[in-house]
């Protein structure tokens, strides 16, 4: 079975999971305790149970007895002390260590059991850290990190025939395997960096999947092709244009939430994005298990926005722009250098604020300054795709809380950080369901941000692959499932 | 002759110390920081201090010049260090890994083209305004004006699945992988984008070279003794023509870095082209500058070749 990427695979390793293309291979060589799988539910792997205590200070995992690493030795619960102690220690500087927030300690009372000690709660926990991937111990520390991403040792379905980074990324199964020996022998991915080629060697039948989708209109094309499968999924992040509420301009209430009826998102999204899209009327995607579904919707309706900035005391000024107590509605959209996928977009929101007297001025900027500019309140706003919670986990605590490190807007909304702070000491999904709810009422109330779509993710396979999901949630965590799929020559 | 080359090498040294000085600061330019391309699209959870980790352990918290001073020094030595982004690889392993695979595609389109363009563009230039001249000039100007990016892509599409699908399993060219270098078969279309710019600029500088030396005094003297054609073609008047034809491939080396890495991208091969692109979009600092200035390294050379080269050709060209 042969899978396409974008870009080189620049290693092996359990902190090699920021890239989609990295993950997949990651994921296929090793196995985390727990899961979340293609529907963002959780999944046991290494871990047979997990159990959270009702303080929600304590989580206790027992282990699966008789797994096997590549290297033949068993896989026991000193295993998991020495992966999570050692991608959590800042002095190893790991991207995962954020994930770990919150852990005090992890101790092993017995060879297949796994406690893990908080410090404080952390309902964002189990989902962030108990999905590393787990190394062999004595084999990691024996020839350390740097090594380890070029020759890993895991558990997982497959094991590592060849890498070469930038051409491809040959994995073999794994006879003892847990679950089973795979039935696809040879699991491979190739770097391939230009989409329209990754499209015809699908056609052509030389590879089976794009991990790193198509052109838009090629995995449209593709939907129609019996020889198909199609899988369209939402994305966590929005793409949205982040407003600074400190500009004065962009204060009033009244003037964001006139500003939603004045776009036209169905249009942007059919027009620009191929109609690979969904409108966002919240800050969480609908394929998360905390949407609020019964959220007030700002359809389009340029005559409303109209009304609103009338009744608001925003009046037409000579030039057609209105204005308020000297405040001329008027402010500066940066969007990022080079970026032509998304400054069309940019362009008709221009429009059709200029229809209801808004004025939007468009500029550029590369996207690290950007950042910095939204970070610091110096920009008035933006466009580009950010995560506000994801599917699995709602937490939205760095964008809409008055402390996040990623406050574009500069909210500060008292409520609104105590439901966050909230929300985070609860591990219940019940009891935390109305947190978040509320958390979105008022997401959508304020007008945190001009929130258009939710990019549709679309993953490709042959149908020669066999055991595939139906309808999954999300597009990655496909590939996890590897192990369970066959092929039929037929 | 030594004094020259000496001068030559000692000057090539300066050049190539000024090109690492302004790579490094130009990558240093560039908005960005090489720590977020790890973290993927905004989704990991990391703080301030766990980034400031990540750097110390990489030395990118120390003073600019500290970290141009650490990496020229062990360049010096060899030591290209460690990439930053593919984490326990050797800078030296990742660009002798991908030089060969750039060059064997670059030598292999570079001898077909001379093969074919040497005797082309002396034929056109014997036999102006002929038939064949007006054939070679059309398609010379065809070759120079199809962008390598399309014609790349149209070929695959031909070959991999059209051709197939109107003539069935054809011996050879029924095999052509739509990428990668993996069977001899995937060679023959990278090599044939290569080719035809190649091809296209060699023939129209030799057909123009033989021209002009065709109407040069030695010629007619040569002519004038009652030499046969053939010969006066032969060593008179190619001989001289080859000159410029030198000066593009000594060029042509020079340019082989931006020349493919369209090529390279498209049929997706892990050659040089590609790595510099790769590197330069993720910030690898250690390998951009590592790689250029190897480059820098072979510009100076070939450029010194080349000059010794006229010498060998052309009598007339004393080195001093």
């Amino acid at each position: 079975m042969t899978w396409m990427g974008h870009q080189e695979v620049s290693g092996l390793g359990p902190d090699n999971v920021g890239p989609t293309v990295e993950w997949v291979m990651v994921i296929n060589i090793h196995n985390p305790l727990v899961a979340i799988d293609e529907f963002n539910e959780v999944e046991m792997v290494l871990a047979k149970s997990v159990d959270v205590s009702d303080d929600g200070l304590t989580y206790t995992f027992q282990l699966n007895e008789g797994v096997k690493f590549h290297d033949g030795t068993e896989f026991t619960a000193e295993d998991v002390v020495y992966t999570y102690d050692f991608y959590r220690n800042p002095e190893n500087g790991a991207s995962i260590a954020g994930e770990f927030t919150g852990v005090g300690s992890v101790e092993a009372p017995d060879k297949y059991t796994v406690v893990v000690n908080m410090e404080s709660v952390n309902a964002a926990s189990l989902t962030g850290w108990a999905g590393t991937a787990i190394v062999q111990s004595k084999y990691h520390a024996e020839v350390g990190e740097e090594t380890y991403r070029t020759a890993p040792i895991g558990t997982g379905p497959y094991k590592l025939k060849e890498w070469r980074p930038a051409e491809f990324t040959e994995l073999e199964a794994f006879d003892d395997h847990f679950r089973g020996r795979p039935n696809i022998d040879v699991l491979r991915q190739d770097v391939v960096p230009e989409p329209s080629v990754r499209m015809i060697a699908l056609q052509s039948g030389e590879a089976d999947s794009a991990v790193w989708p198509l052109l838009v209109e090629d995995s449209v094309f593709l939907e129609s092709d019996p020889g198909f499968v199609v899988y369209r999924t939402l994305a966590n992040s929005i793409k949205h244009l982040p407003l600074n509420l400190r500009t004065p301009a962009l204060s009033d209430k009244m003037v964001r939430k006139a500003m939603m009826h004045a776009l036209d998102r169905q249009r942007i999204i059919d027009d620009l994005w191929n109609g690979a899209a969904q409108i966002s009327h919240s800050n969480l995607s609908p394929a998360s298990p905390y949407y609020n579904a019964d959220l007030p919707q700002y359809e389009y309706d340029p005559a409303k926005a109209n009304a609103m900035l009338d009744d608001a005391g925003w009046l037409a000024g000579a030039d057609g722009t209105r204005e308020k107590d000297g405040v001329k509605l008027t402010f500066t959209c940066t969007t990022i250098t080079g970026d032509q996928a998304r400054r069309p977009i940019a362009e008709l929101a221009q429009q059709m604020f200029a229809e209801v007297g808004i004025d939007m001025q468009l500029e550029e900027a590369p996207v690290a300054s950007i950042l910095q500019s939204l970070r610091e309140g110096t920009m008035d706003c933006s466009l580009f795709n950010w995560t506000y919670g994801t599917a699995i986990e709602p937490d939205p605590f760095s964008t809409l809380h008055s402390t996040g490190g990623n406050n574009f807007s500069g909210i500060n909304n008292p409520r609104l950080d105590e439901l966050i702070e909230t929300g985070l000491q609860v591990v219940d999904p019940a009891k935390r369901m109305p947190i978040y709810h509320e958390i979105q009422e008022i997401f959508v109330d304020e007008v945190v941000a001009l929130n258009l779509q939710f990019d549709e993710w679309i993953n490709v396979f042959n149908t020669r692959i066999k055991g595939l999901p139906e309808n999954p949630k999300t597009g990655d965590p496909i590939y996890q499932q590897a192990y369970k799929w066959w092929i039929d020559e037929s | 002759m030594l004094s020259y080359i000496t001068r030559r090498l000692l000057q090539g040294a300066l050049v190539i110390f000024l090109i690492s000085l302004i790579t490094f600061a130009v990558m240093r330019l560039m908005p960005g920081d090489p720590v977020y391309m790890l973290l993927g699209e905004g989704e990991i959870r990391i703080s301030q201090e766990q980034i400031e980790a990540i750097k110390a352990k990489w030395g990118l918290d120390r003073p600019y010049y500290e970290q141009y001073l650490v990496w020229a020094w062990n360049l010096l030595r060899g030591d290209f260090g460690d990439s930053l982004i593919r984490t326990g690889v050797p800078v030296r392993e990742m660009i002798f890994e991908a030089i060969p695979v750039t060059a064997i595609i670059n030598v292999i389109a570079l001898f077909i083209s001379l093969a074919v363009a040497i005797p082309a563009g002396i034929w056109a230039g014997v036999k102006r305004n002929s038939a064949f001249d007006y054939a070679s000039a059309v398609g010379s100007t065809l070759g120079v004006s199809l962008p390598n990016f399309w014609l790349g892509l149209m070929l695959i599409v031909l070959f991999v699945l059209y051709i197939p699908q109107w003539f069935g399993d054809i011996p050879l060219i029924g095999k052509i992988p739509p990428f990668g270098l993996r069977s001899w078969q995937g060679y023959i279309l990278p090599v044939l984008v290569l080719t035809t710019e190649q091809l296209a600029v060699v023939t129209r500088v030799m057909r123009a070279a033989t021209i002009e030396a065709l109407g040069q005094d030695y010629v007619r003297t040569a002519y004038a003794k009652g030499l046969a054609k053939y010969v006066v073609i032969t060593r008179h008047a190619v001989r001289n023509a080859l000159l410029p034809v030198v000066t593009v491939i000594g060029f042509r080396i020079a340019f082989i870095l931006s020349g493919t890495i369209v090529v390279e991208t498209v049929f997706a091969i892990p050659g040089i082209g590609r790595l510099f692109t790769d590197s330069v979009f993720r910030l690898d600092y250690q390998v951009v500058q590592s790689l250029v200035v190897v480059l820098a390294v072979l510009v100076v050379l070939v450029n010194l070749l080349t000059d010794l080269t006229y010498a060998i050709i052309d009598p007339r060209i004393r080195i001093e």
